[in-house]
């Protein structure tokens, strides 16, 4: 049960990941790098604050905002330098590693002592329920499981709801427009380089987000921590389009933290059932892979044969 | 006397220069477009039609000379910025519509063309009626589906709705760049009778490109004929209203031939001269 309980929170995490990495890549079709040095930057700034005891919520925005200001450098070497899209991703997660060591002071920051979002929420959880454990459906729980749980379920929907709202607004439809048609949004008067740049940094920012509840949740931040995020990130958003399957954006959104919580729940299933760890993003740049080219294959295998709808094809984008 | 709505003087724009592609696409084009005029562009492949089209909308900078738009000096302007300014339909009907947002969106994005966008919903429920009773004018039948991505519609049906949203705020100078041309003929005849009621019932200022005789002939109360990143001709009023499709078929026919006469002269020097 506690496994349960932490693959659904870690899950839940990460869904905000995956709703950056759906804004970079499919709202922009923009290939983000940044992800995997943003997210450890956000753990890095909302760990320092912590440890200097900085409120959770000032120090979990401050982490969410560093991620933001990746981002946005990102979306300047490309609008402006005109620097191919990975590259500009590439050189601002390279240089961020050296930021991010450089806000920790060292590779590792531990959050024993400090007080945060979790201990915070297991206090409050503690107090309503007046004891430290307790039973649900004949299994043993512990009240900061599930505290936490509710606390981060809480946060990752207000935050899916928000950034819902914010795509239908004026700007946030401009930016979806940005991603899908550049030539036709420029005639209607948007600069596509400022479009891209603020989209960037959302992306980031929730990026940043993530990772500063992460740090909370597990207790430190590490220099080490974001390798590979972003093919997680991408993961989560491929099975949530597979769970959903349309292309309305309040499904897409919803989709992405589905996708999240049960790609997380299949990693911890598989390592239990004995998948050495040392092979997890071996499995998961593998997953990816099939994900992206098996849609095609389909499609081929389906055109074959005389019914065959070109809607199929669509593939990776 | 109207004043001119456009003034393109001295505009010359070269692609690659200096290496082996170089295209002198416009060679010095000084044109000026009376307000509410209707002015038909025609040419040959290459001519530079379709570039003195994308120089007055800004989308590159060019080498040389000035464009005013509306009275202001807009030659350094970027192009979401002459946005304001300008509404466009171009060739390709894709081009035009962001094809994974729904026809409400898009008409809902260029009912803001060229103005802030902030933080209010992109549709409120005035938007909607308003959008729902300006497509039923196009008679496509769209009013039912402004939920749908305009992606899964036809060409002529994107090309309508590309129109609306270039109208849809009262541009200074509407550009028309072969717009009919990737369509049916049936599809294509319906796009240019709801350009021409948009044009009238405006009074808009309007360049319009194309490749069809019978539409320049008929369309438009001036027409301009471009050879080599030139204007050649420059017909209006009572000449323009004459003129029929066999004529401008005739003043074709001419360019070519004296272009032919052109590289076989050229040919002619290189072979004793060089």
């Amino acid at each position: 049960m506690a496994l349960l309980l932490g693959a659904l929170s870690i899950g839940l995490i990460l869904s905000l990941l995956a709703m950056g990495v759906f804004i970079s890549f499919r709202v922009f079709s923009f290939p983000d790098i940044t992800t995997d040095g943003s997210v450890t930057t956000g753990a890095a700034i909302a760990a320092v604050l912590l440890v200097d005891g900085v409120s959770p919520l000032w120090a979990t925005l401050a982490g969410a905002l560093g991620g933001a200001a990746a981002g946005a450098a990102t979306g300047v070497l490309h609008s402006r330098f005109k620097i191919n899209r990975l590259l500009a991703g590439i050189l601002v997660m390279t240089a961020l590693y050296s930021i991010n060591l450089r806000i920790m002071g060292k590779s590792n920051v531990p959050l024993l002592s400090a007080q945060t979002l979790a201990t915070q929420a297991e206090a409050v959880g503690t107090r309503w329920l007046g004891q430290t454990e307790l039973e649900i459906a004949g299994f043993a729980v512990t009240t900061r499981d599930l505290s936490v749980l509710l606390v981060i379920f809480g946060l990752v929907v207000s935050v899916a709801g928000l950034l819902l709202m914010f795509l239908r607004t004026q700007l946030g439809t401009a930016m979806r427009a940005t991603g899908n048609n550049e030539q036709m949004i420029r005639a209607q008067g948007v600069n596509v380089g400022n479009m891209q740049i603020g989209g960037i940094a959302l992306a980031n920012g929730l990026v940043g987000l993530a990772g500063a509840l992460l740090a909370q949740y597990q207790g430190f931040a590490d220099v080490q921590m974001g390798i590979g995020m972003v093919v997680w990130g991408l993961a989560s958003v491929i099975i949530g389009e597979a769970l959903v399957g349309t292309t309305d954006i309040g499904l897409v959104i919803t989709g992405a933290v589905m996708g999240s919580v049960l790609f997380r729940l299949l990693v911890a299933i598989a390592l239990r059932a004995g998948l050495n760890p040392t092979d997890l993003k071996l499995v998961t740049a593998v997953f990816v892979f099939v994900a992206l080219v098996l849609p095609g294959v389909l499609a081929r295998l389906r055109a074959r044969r005389p019914a065959a709808s070109p809607l199929d094809a669509e593939g990776g984008r | 006397m109207t004043l001119p709505s456009v003034e393109v003087s001295g505009v010359v724009k070269t692609f690659g220069e200096g290496t082996a592609n170089e295209v002198r696409a416009l060679r010095g084009v000084d044109l000026e477009v009376e307000s509410g005029s209707f002015v038909i562009i025609v040419g040959m492949n290459g001519s530079g039609k379709s570039t003195l089209l994308n120089a007055v909308a800004g989308s590159f900078p060019i080498d040389r000379g000035r464009i005013r738009l509306a009275g202001r000096d807009v030659t350094r302007w970027p192009e979401h910025r002459r946005a304001q300014l300008v509404g466009r339909v171009f060739q390709n009907p894709f081009s035009g519509t962001a094809p994974d947002l729904s026809i409400a969106e898009n008409l809902a994005l260029a009912a803001r063309r060229g103005r802030r966008r902030g933080l209010g919903f992109a549709l409120g429920k005035a938007r909607r009626a308003e959008l729902a009773d300006r497509v039923r004018g196009l008679g496509m039948g769209l009013e039912d589906r402004l939920d749908n991505p305009i992606g899964t519609l036809s060409g002529g049906q994107r090309q309508g709705l590309t129109l609306l949203m270039a109208t849809w705020r009262r541009p200074e100078l509407l550009l028309l760049d072969e717009h009919t041309a990737a369509l049916d003929p049936k599809s294509g005849d319906q796009v240019i009778r709801l350009s021409c009621r948009a044009i009238e019932g405006g009074r808009l200022t309007t360049m319009m490109v194309t490749h069809s005789m019978q539409q320049a002939a008929t369309l438009g109360d001036r027409l301009i004929m471009m050879v080599q990143g030139r204007v050649h001709h420059d017909i209006s009023g009572s000449e323009k209203r004459r003129l029929r499709p066999e004529d401008l078929l005739d003043r074709f026919e001419e360019v070519r031939r004296s272009e032919r006469l052109d590289t076989a002269s050229a040919e002619v020097l290189r072979r004793d001269y060089v």
